[in-house]
């Protein structure tokens, strides 16, 4: 009887794995399909709104989900002028959000790189300038965009059945 | 010095301006930061520069340099960390922070078709601290009014720079607005709409629209408004009785207060130039008043730290200007101008009609 429970954990737990890790490949080109639409719309708030970086960016934290309006806010707040008493530069402020904010996402070191050059030029120089930074990332996030959802048809069937085979291997080795 | 203003410094800047000597910050004027340059303040009509300690020095040599990452991360504070948000300001060569302070800028032009386009590698900052001197206007104004009209004559505030004009004129919009006339014969004749053109946002300070100096409570504020078509809207549309403007002097200006005359508003404008000479001496300003647009002059000068104001009606700055113009034709007294009061140079007074 015990023998019988501890073979149900046991499959259970390796389906369990295989799930998340697929989960973790759909997300992936999910999120950075949201982070686009976000400096697509951070784009539209420098060109055509002319709206100071700290309402750009909180605006666009409401637009998001979860694990990147995290960011966003965070970022928005630290530059608002009544919170920013330590005196921290966009590039500062955005790295460190990024640095907190990121492993809660399923993006991997290449969107993070791309998001922090952009964060490195936001808000000090011209439209003009601003925007050709924008469009830049956007450039490198559809690549790995492109990566990503390659990655995903590949592998997220594969892992989820690999965690209950994975499971029965186990389960078989062990009886 | 207001905290806000304080906040907006880099953490290295801030500690230094904090320990500057009390009667130095309570009257400090501006603060001059110049990249790699020495940090200069100026206070009660002078200047000095800062050491490392806040104590104050005549020996630019001993004064605290402001480096690059302090300049930089400054000009990201005064811009609200958005520099594409204020590239007309930029065009112009400052931007105003909240509170009505202006910080002028210095750097490299870019250019587009010829004129400039907006700076780059911004290096100095010009911080002029606005103050609101609440009843600075009171001793001016008994001297502006028109008893018959029961208002002010179209009044011109004429000095250099950095004298206190734009504090002035504040004020008296809000004696104007509030009715707090300061002359018995003015008793009860209530407060009269005003409406302001801050094209430089220094007047009102306004924050979202709303200002933050007391300007009394029947004041309009058109702000960051370009003051030809300011005029026009307020007449249009907000039917001022006054209309303050700040900093006259181009050709549209001019046309806009005509307009704005001749539909029956009362004008109280500023404009840079020393004496009345240099009013005549200046183009337009010198077609106004050779139209007779002013109805009085208010010259401000500045001795010892105190602001000290003449007020000189239009028959006098007309026989200012005769007397002037006879010195320059020499003997030759009966070319003096018949008209109320005429330019100096009579090509100047030959421009296009806007009347």
């Amino acid at each position: 009887m015990i023998k019988f429970a501890g073979i149900l954990l046991i499959l259970f737990a390796g389906t369990m794995i295989g799930f998340l890790q697929a989960a973790k490949f759909a997300a992936r080109p999910r999120q950075i399909r949201q982070v686009l639409h976000a400096l697509q719309r951070l784009e539209t708030e420098i060109s055509y709104g002319q709206t100071p970086l700290a309402e750009a960016l909180s605006r666009i934290s409401e637009l998001v989900p979860v694990p990147m309006s995290r960011i966003f806010a965070d970022i928005s707040r630290s530059l608002r002028p009544e919170a920013s008493g330590a005196g921290e530069t966009v590039s500062e402020c955005w790295q460190r959000a990024v640095n907190a904010g990121w492993p809660s996402t399923a993006m991997k070191e290449a969107e993070r790189e791309a998001f922090l050059r952009l964060g490195a030029t936001l808000g000090g120089s011209g439209r003009e300038e601003q925007l050709k930074h924008i469009r830049l990332a956007m450039l490198q996030l559809q690549a790995e965009e492109t990566t990503a959802r390659e990655d995903q048809q590949r592998y997220e069937k594969l892992s989820r059945s690999l965690g209950v085979l994975g499971a029965a291997l186990v389960v078989i080795l062990l009886i | 010095m207001p905290q806000a203003l304080m906040d907006l410094f880099p953490a290295a800047l801030r500690t230094v301006l904090e320990k500057i000597p009390i009667q130095a910050s309570d009257t400090l004027e501006e603060i001059r930061i110049r990249e790699q340059r020495p940090l200069e303040i100026s206070y009660g009509s002078r200047t000095s520069f800062v050491r490392a300690d806040g104590t104050l020095t005549d020996d630019h040599r001993a004064s605290f340099i402001p480096g690059r990452e302090e300049c930089r991360a400054f000009l990201e504070r005064v811009t609200n960390h958005s520099l594409y948000a204020v590239e007309e300001e930029l065009r112009r060569g400052f931007v105003t922070v909240s509170g009505g302070h202006r910080i002028g800028l210095a750097g490299r032009t870019v250019l587009e078709k010829g004129s400039v386009a907006y700076l780059r590698d911004i290096a100095g900052f010009n911080v002029r601290i606005a103050r609101a001197r609440i009843g600075f206007g009171s001793g001016v104004l008994p001297g502006l009014l028109d008893f018959k009209a029961k208002t002010i004559r179209h009044t011109l505030i004429v000095s250099a720079p950095q004298q206190g004009k734009t504090t002035l004129i504040r004020d008296l919009a809000r004696c104007i607005s509030s009715g707090e006339w300061n002359h018995p014969s003015a008793m009860g004749w209530g407060g009269r709409k005003v409406g302001i053109v801050d094209e430089r946002s220094e007047i009102a300070a306004s924050e979202r629209g709303v200002p933050t100096f007391d300007l009394g409570p029947r004041c309009d504020v058109l702000d960051a408004c370009p003051k030809a078509e300011g005029i026009m809207m307020m007449v249009r549309s907000l039917s001022p009785e006054i209309i303050v403007v700040d900093e006259i002097g181009r050709t549209e200006d001019a046309a806009a207060l005509n307009e704005a005359i001749h539909a029956g508003v009362r004008v109280l404008a500023t404009a840079h130039a020393s004496d009345l000479e240099d009013v005549f001496a200046r183009p337009v300003l010198s077609r106004l008043a050779a139209d007779g647009v002013f109805g009085s002059y208010v010259l401000l000068s500045r001795s010892g730290g105190k602001v000290l104001h003449r007020i000189v009606s239009a028959e006098e700055a007309a026989a200012e200007a005769a007397r002037r113009y006879r010195s320059r034709a020499g003997a030759a007294p009966r070319d003096a101008p018949n008209v109320r009061i005429r330019a100096p140079d009579p090509h100047a007074g030959a421009g296009d009609g806007h009347d």
